[in-house]
């Protein structure tokens, strides 16, 4: 089920990488025992390939194919997946309603391919009957979800299958660890000569990869806590002269207006940091505003 | 459905909302209180003065989730009132002698002195329980049973309540009904209404031993979020009382042309009275004070009507403190059948001096502190001075100070 994961020892810490939730994810870990840095290595490939599969839009035994294809009738949800949806409840509330984990629906008029094929306005219009958190009956153990609206939790699974691997590998080791899924980051503690780990945050004009070593426009130290990017430089729209970037506003269906191309902000948490990030995409113009009045670190690309 | 109370900032908020997800306390703080009992309890000291009604009133009420949103509790009240009580007749230039309601013994009031009724003294035990339960989605039921007992007096009622969410949750509906029966025993029988007091040894002349009464009541509400700072309630409700309604020991007194009080008669008041009240509140959140304005209308077909317009304002102090200054007005227009005192020959079918069926005005003014020493326990204390006068200027200013103290806490 998991595709193969490397294992490779740099001068002074192991990185190990593998595929999962469609972004390459990578552990740096500052331990001289190899068998450690293998088996923490499997621990963070089996926790993201689990919440990968757990999560997933696309496989038909996932918790949410499940709530997804409820048919309008109460489903009773696990544990974890009720506190993701109570979490999910709470940041839509803290965004005031931006933030909906059912506007996912809006992918079937809105392909960010870098073409300039914008959909018509009814195609959108069509869609938004079926977008609102507040039409989905949520009380904790049991979901209802109106035929035809979805839930997609891919807003905040990366970031929290982030969270739950640092977690999990500080269990079994103190080590200074660098969790990397897709650029969403976690370091745990500082490495042992007092530094933090450093992190490239691309650059949104050019499309060079995140690693080390990269030529990326930024470079943040991370000594402990999370750090998260909202925004890609490759998935947006180009037509008439004005370019539609991928986030979307679900009270209109129509991408945020004036939203800067990227935010990284970093937080306590890799989650934080990424809910954020896109906290902050969501209020458009105002994005650097909102991390500035919030006291967040950040840093933003127009 | 309940007001969201919006934290300092969102990324604080987060903050908390992020570390209950990836450390599982959400359902951890849900599973401990489902286990846990709420236990809330009071003693309030109510006095109107030396000579007049004091009340000690400790109260308990216990609570525990059953999971589910569904609830239990119960709640004893003890009350036990001291002191004197007006009993409807008028202050003279004279001596004035009363016999006791009993007809064992007799009272007198001094030249000058509202009348009041040394015999008043009771003490009242009242159980409640209360059921909470979802019916369905957005279907909560709500069902309680009461009863009390004093020497004299026992009631028992019922009541059930229908509450549905609509619009997310936005807006609840409820609709409520309520009934009880009431019966008394009142210290040597119930008078015949309008008879005069007779003069000690001679006993009055009653119509029964015990009498009884129902008190019905439907209710219809709406409460509706306006914002995420705003919450506003309104409700309407409409009562039938039936049955013996008069105070069996209250008097009025007779006046001749010249003024002499020349006797005295038993009340009597109608045996039946439909009530209705509109109610509208309003609870604002501020950033992080609370404030809470309501305003009743009470009109019923006794004639009387009210205005009662409360303000609170709860101020947070910080670590846990708090402070809620509260305001009361209430105006209130007379009974029909209202007299201060009757004149001789004049006599209506109808007739009560009491009080608080008359013409008044009652202010009140409050200081309440509170304080949530942790998650689990909180204290609090208010102090209330109200003060009732008649609005023609007859009857005697009543003054009454409150104190309560609270200690509420989970185990």
């Amino acid at each position: 089920m998991t595709e193969a994961s490397s294992l490779t020892r740099n001068k002074d810490h192991w990185l190990g990488r593998f595929q999962a939730m469609a972004s390459p994810c990578e552990i740096l870990m500052e331990v001289d025992d190899r068998r450690l840095a293998r088996r923490l290595l499997a621990i963070a490939h089996a926790e993201a390939s689990r919440i990968e599969h757990k999560f997933s839009r696309y496989r038909k035994d996932s918790a949410v194919q499940r709530i997804n294809h409820s048919d309008g009738q109460p489903l009773v949800v696990d544990e974890e997946t009720a506190a993701l949806l109570d979490y999910a409840n709470q940041c839509y509330e803290l965004s005031e309603g931006l933030f909906d984990i059912t506007s996912g629906v809006l992918r079937r008029v809105w392909r960010f391919d870098g073409s300039d094929r914008i959909p018509a306005t009814n195609e959108v219009a069509n869609i938004l009957p079926l977008i609102g958190w507040h039409k989905i009956i949520w009380r904790r153990p049991k979901i209802t979800v109106p035929s035809g609206m979805e839930i997609d939790l891919g807003g905040i699974g990366k970031e929290y299958a982030v969270d739950r691997t640092a977690r999990l590998i500080a269990e079994q080791s103190d080590a200074s660890i660098l969790v990397n899924y897709g650029g969403d980051l976690y370091v745990n503690t500082p490495r042992r000569n007092g530094c933090g780990w450093f992190v490239g945050v691309e650059n949104p004009a050019s499309s060079l990869p995140l690693a080390e070593g990269s030529e990326s426009i930024h470079r943040f130290e991370l000594r402990h806590g999370g750090l998260a990017t909202s925004g890609d430089s490759r998935r947006y729209l180009l037509a008439n002269g004005i370019r539609y970037g991928h986030i979307l506003n679900p009270a209109t269906g129509w991408p945020i207006e004036d939203a800067p191309r990227s935010v990284t902000a970093a937080a306590a948490t890799c989650t934080e940091a990424g809910l954020l990030a896109t906290f902050a995409m969501l209020r458009g113009a105002k994005a650097e505003f909102f991390l500035r009045t919030e006291g967040v670190q950040y840093w933003s690309a127009r | 459905m309940q007001l969201k109370k919006e934290s300092k900032s969102v990324r604080g908020a987060l903050a908390l909302a992020t570390c209950s997800l990836l450390t599982g306390t959400s359902q951890g703080v849900n599973a401990a209180s489902e286990e846990e009992w709420e236990v809330d309890s009071a003693v309030l000291f109510y006095s109107e003065g030396s000579d007049r009604v004091s009340v000690v009133e400790p109260v308990v009420g216990l609570r525990k989730a059953l999971g589910d949103d569904e609830y239990v509790g119960v709640r004893l009240v003890v009350d036990t009132l001291t002191g004197s009580s007006p009993n409807g007749a008028i202050p003279t230039d004279e001596v004035q002698t009363f016999t006791t309601p009993s007809g064992n013994s007799t009272y007198t009031a001094e030249p000058g002195e509202t009348p009041l009724d040394p015999t008043f003294r009771d003490t009242r035990i009242a159980l409640s329980g209360e059921w909470e339960k979802p019916l369905s989605e957005r279907l909560k039921g709500i069902f309680s049973a009461n009863f009390s007992t004093e020497h004299d007096y026992q009631s028992a009622g019922i009541s059930a309540t229908l509450a549905r969410d609509f619009n997310n949750r936005n807006t609840t509906l409820s609709a409520g009904a309520s009934f009880s029966q009431d019966s008394i025993e009142p210290e040597g029988g119930a008078p015949v209404g309008l008879t005069p007091m007779p003069e000690f040894p001679d006993v009055k002349e009653t119509q029964s031993a015990s009498e009884d009464k129902t008190v019905s009541e439907l209710l219809l509400g709406v409460t509706q979020v306006v914002n995420r700072r705003t919450l506003m309630q309104f409700n309407y409700t409409y009562g039938i009382d039936d049955g013996y309604l008069s105070d069996p020991y209250k008097l009025l007194s007779v006046t001749d042309d010249t003024g002499n009080v020349t006797g005295y008669l038993y009340e009597n008041r109608p045996d039946e009275r439909s009530r209705q009240t509109i109610f509208w509140r309003t609870l604002h959140h501020l950033s992080e004070d609370v404030a809470d304005v309501s305003y009743r209308y009470y009109w019923d077909d006794w004639d009387i009507s009210s205005h009662t317009l409360d303000l609170r304002y709860r101020h947070e102090l910080g670590g846990g403190h708090y402070l809620q200054p509260h305001v009361r007005w209430y105006k209130q227009n007379a009974a029909e059948f209202y007299h201060f005192k009757l004149d001789e020959g004049a006599v209506p079918t109808y007739a009560s001096a009491d009080y608080r069926l008359g013409n008044m005005t009652t202010n009140t003014l409050g200081l309440k502190y509170g304080f949530a020493s942790s998650e689990k326990q909180e204290y609090s204390v208010r102090l209330e001075y109200m003060t009732q006068s008649d609005d023609d200027g007859q009857f005697e200013d009543v003054d009454a100070v409150i104190l309560q103290a609270n200690y509420s806490f989970l185990f």
